[in-house]
């Protein structure tokens, strides 16, 4: 038709690219592929497939039946991992409430013990020959560590009951592995506070030479008491290095084994009294109850995952006061105005 | 020629150059591979048959350790067969949980392996084990040991040396010089514990920790005594409860009593200090298995009485050790040889005679053993020869029973609800 005439214009192409383009279009993606094709079969193999089985496992009986959740019915209601008992009658008090504990006792000591380290050792001379040596807790393997508190706490030949035995404290100076089901709890709490007691310190020791020193000089001029720079500068400047130490250290409460099953049994000692989730998992394995096992794994995912989500929302985003100041900034800029630029958020820290 | 700047491209010439040595090198080191392999390697290679056990040691530097012990076994059977063997020491601990999944691929790591009696009647029940019977018989040994490995009608594995583990064992100079002696009556048991205990100041029972093992030990001594054969087997097979006032009584009578009046040490780790505590004198009376007697320095001045005052068809626990061959070991024929072999008088002999352990196999002469372990075989007489109670039954079982008995030690106050809760697991065992 003749375009003169008024016809239909004929509809625009697209430019039909080359035989040249496509090659190369391929050749760019073959690359991109290659580059990213081994990772992704790894990760499918070693993460996704174990984790997707793993779940699965735990809502299936031993027949592969779809059971609903009745293992972790099972799981968690069953005395192994809660014992209500023990509000009455002492330990064992189960598996979570084992790791609960834990937690409640290791997480202050070794934290408010790495800090105290961390800031006595700050400027003291031959600090790092200190440092190494109780940092070498935390190095060592953690089954060694339960093997060695085994040795310390067992009498007659253990230090604990012998230096009890020495200061008259006799109702101490026992087997603490075996004679008192509390006395074993406390005395592996113990023995892990000083094998990551390092850990804490050595963070701390990071994060105190990263204020500047002109906030403790300002401050002392200005009359401020020692108490007082700690807490009004340097606990509030170390609460990034805190938050690490408290998710690290949680987490690491959390998949507690070598050292119980070193120092005790599978059973965790007397009564299960030193009992923690994974090696009630590594129980299940041992008897091929993969299905209950897999429903200890996924609760400990669980547990790991809420408390890694929060340090990972605090390391990723600012802080929430740098939020608010932007947001404060960004509106006034948008009142009145349709100009694109009066909505980008300024990036400076000035006011 | 490329001009100056250009990127080097390499001319065809060279390209196709490459191509050829390197096509000719495969084709001459393949060649060179087919000819050397059909020129020196051997034509029927002698096959070792592969073995796990229990024994470790270094059994050159010390041929008195557990492999030093059972190596000259399997020499023996290399010397009479030609059949060379590995031998590879693991704990049936670490075993029980990786071996299923190596069964389960199809796979496993030796041809004849070592386990406890339950665990290869439940592996034999998932298909992995293979049938003996045939390759080995109850003709060939003493009545009833094989029995933990049979089920319906057929035979699982076979059985080695054991140990008995036959009361309490002390130190016969020691006991001589403070004018004790082994007690009758449990009434005289009694006031013997209370004399050791004022005379030393400690108490006079050493209770061993290991895993647990050594505490159910004990327990099962007090059952086999007070309740007789049958109790222990009617709990072994778990048709009577824990918490059977008949069962109560035993505890609640004889072994609490000995609990209360503070006669047992805490548990202690069995080998040492344990053993050392208790040959000094510190702790004089231990209950052990007969594998005591190559851990002390003087076996000889070594005496060991049962409970005293039990009932009249009383039992003794035999320990034996049980092998198994796996369906999916690479060597079955040679396997099947070794066991027959294992199973036989001549090896269990050979093993009998270096000490610390009892035949299970039939005519092996009494002048086989050292003088301890012939008193020990001597035990056995007049008593229901029984399997290890928590051997038999096996895990979860084991385990709640071990620690359930550590909490015992501990608090003997709590005896019912510890009843109880071995009973739970014994209820709950699959």
């Amino acid at each position: 038709m003749n375009r003169r005439e008024g016809g239909p214009r004929p509809r625009l192409l697209p430019s039909i690219p080359g035989a040249g383009w496509i090659l190369r279009r391929l050749r760019s993606q073959a690359t991109f592929v290659a580059f990213i094709l081994p990772a992704t079969i790894f990760l499918i193999v070693l993460v996704i497939y174990p984790v997707v089985a793993t779940l699965t496992l735990g809502f299936v009986g031993a027949d592969g039946q779809f059971t609903g959740l009745d293992n972790f019915a099972t799981v968690i209601g069953s005395k192994q991992t809660v014992n209500a008992d023990c509000l009455q009658t002492g330990p064992p008090c189960g598996t979570l409430i084992n790791n609960l504990i834990w937690i409640g006792l290791h997480l202050p000591l070794t934290m408010f013990m790495g800090l105290f380290l961390a800031m006595l050792l700050q400027r003291v001379r031959g600090a790092a020959i200190v440092k190494s040596m109780i940092f070498l807790g935390m190095v060592t393997p953690l089954i060694v560590i339960g093997t060695v508190l085994k040795f310390i706490l067992e009498a007659p030949i253990g230090l604990v009951p012998a230096f009890f035995g020495s200061i008259g404290i006799k109702g101490l100076a026992v087997n603490w592995l075996t004679s008192n089901p509390s006395t074993l709890l406390f005395g592996l709490i113990m023995g892990t506070v000083w094998s990551w007691t390092g850990f804490s310190m050595i963070v701390y020791s990071a994060g105190l030479t990263t204020i500047p020193k002109d906030y403790f000089e300002a401050a002392r001029v200005d009359g401020a008491s020692e108490w007082q720079v700690f807490r009004k500068i340097t606990w509030p400047l170390l609460k990034p290095v805190t938050l690490v130490i408290v998710t690290m250290t949680v987490l690491w409460e959390l998949k507690l084994f070598d050292i119980v099953i070193g120092a005790t049994n599978q059973q965790g000692g007397l009564g299960g009294a030193a009992d923690v989730l994974a090696l009630q998992m590594y129980r299940f394995f041992y008897v091929q109850d993969y299905n209950h096992a897999a429903v200890v794994a996924t609760l400990l995912t669980i547990f790991t995952f809420v408390v890694s989500i929060s340090l990972f929302r605090e390391l990723l985003n600012l802080p929430r006061h740098k939020r608010r100041l932007l947001r404060a900034r960004a509106k006034p800029a948008e009142v009145g105005t349709d100009s694109p630029q009066a909505t980008i958020a300024p990036t400076g820290d000035s006011p | 020629m490329s001009s100056g700047g250009a990127d080097y491209v390499p001319s065809k010439t060279s390209g196709r150059l490459i191509a050829i040595i390197v096509a000719l090198l495969i084709v001459t080191n393949v060649i060179t591979a087919v000819g050397v392999y059909y020129a020196a390697a051997p034509k029927a290679a002698v096959v070792p048959v592969q073995v796990i056990g229990p024994w470790a040691g270094d059994a050159i530097k010390n041929p008195s350790s557990e492999w030093g012990k059972f190596k000259p076994v399997l020499d023996k059977f290399t010397n009479d067969t030609g059949i060379p063997y590995v031998y590879t020491p693991t704990r049936q601990e670490d075993l029980s949980p990786t071996l299923p999944i190596a069964f389960q691929a199809g796979q496993s790591p030796a041809d004849l392996i070592f386990m406890p009696s339950a665990t290869i009647k439940q592996w034999a029940a998932k298909n992995w084990v293979t049938d003996l019977t045939g390759t080995i018989g109850p003709s060939s040994y003493q009545a009833g040991a094989l029995d933990p490995l049979t089920a319906s009608g057929h035979i699982w594995g076979g059985a080695y040396t054991g140990k008995v583990k036959p009361g309490f064992w002390y130190n016969t100079t020691f006991f001589q010089a403070n004018s004790w002696s082994a007690p009758t009556t449990w009434q005289g048991f009694f006031s013997l514990l209370g004399s050791i205990k004022n005379s030393t100041g400690n108490p006079p029972l050493m209770a061993g920790d290991g895993v647990g093992w050594p505490l159910s030990d004990v327990v099962e001594h007090f059952i086999e005594t007070y309740g007789g054969a049958s109790m222990h087997k009617a709990l072994a097979n778990r048709s009577l409860s824990w918490t059977d006032p008949s069962v109560k009584s035993i505890f609640q009578n004889y072994l609490v009593p000995t609990l209360t009046n503070g006669f047992w040490t805490a548990p202690t780790t069995w080998d040492n200090p344990g053993v050392t505590l208790w040959w000094d004198g510190t702790n004089p009376l231990y209950f052990m298995g007969s594998w005591i007697t190559g851990m002390v320095p003087n076996p000889s001045a070594l005496g060991v009485f049962p409970l005293p005052g039990g009932v009249a068809n009383q039992g003794i626990v035999f320990a034996a050790d049980y092998f198994f061959v796996p369906k999916f070991g690479a060597h079955q024929d040679l396997a099947k040889r070794l066991a027959q072999y294992l199973a036989s008088e001549p090896a269990q002999e050979l093993q009998v005679k270096q000490g610390g352990h009892v035949a299970t196999a039939a005519n092996v002469p009494t002048t086989a053993y050292p003088t301890v372990d012939r008193n020990v075989a001597n035990l056995l007489s007049g008593k229901t020869v029984l399997s290890d109670l928590d051997d038999t039954i096996g895990n979860p079982f084991q385990g709640v029973f071990w620690s359930q008995l550590q909490s015992l030690w501990a608090n003997p106050g709590t005896w019912q609800t510890v009843l109880t809760n071995i009973q739970t697991a014994a209820a709950n065992q699959p």
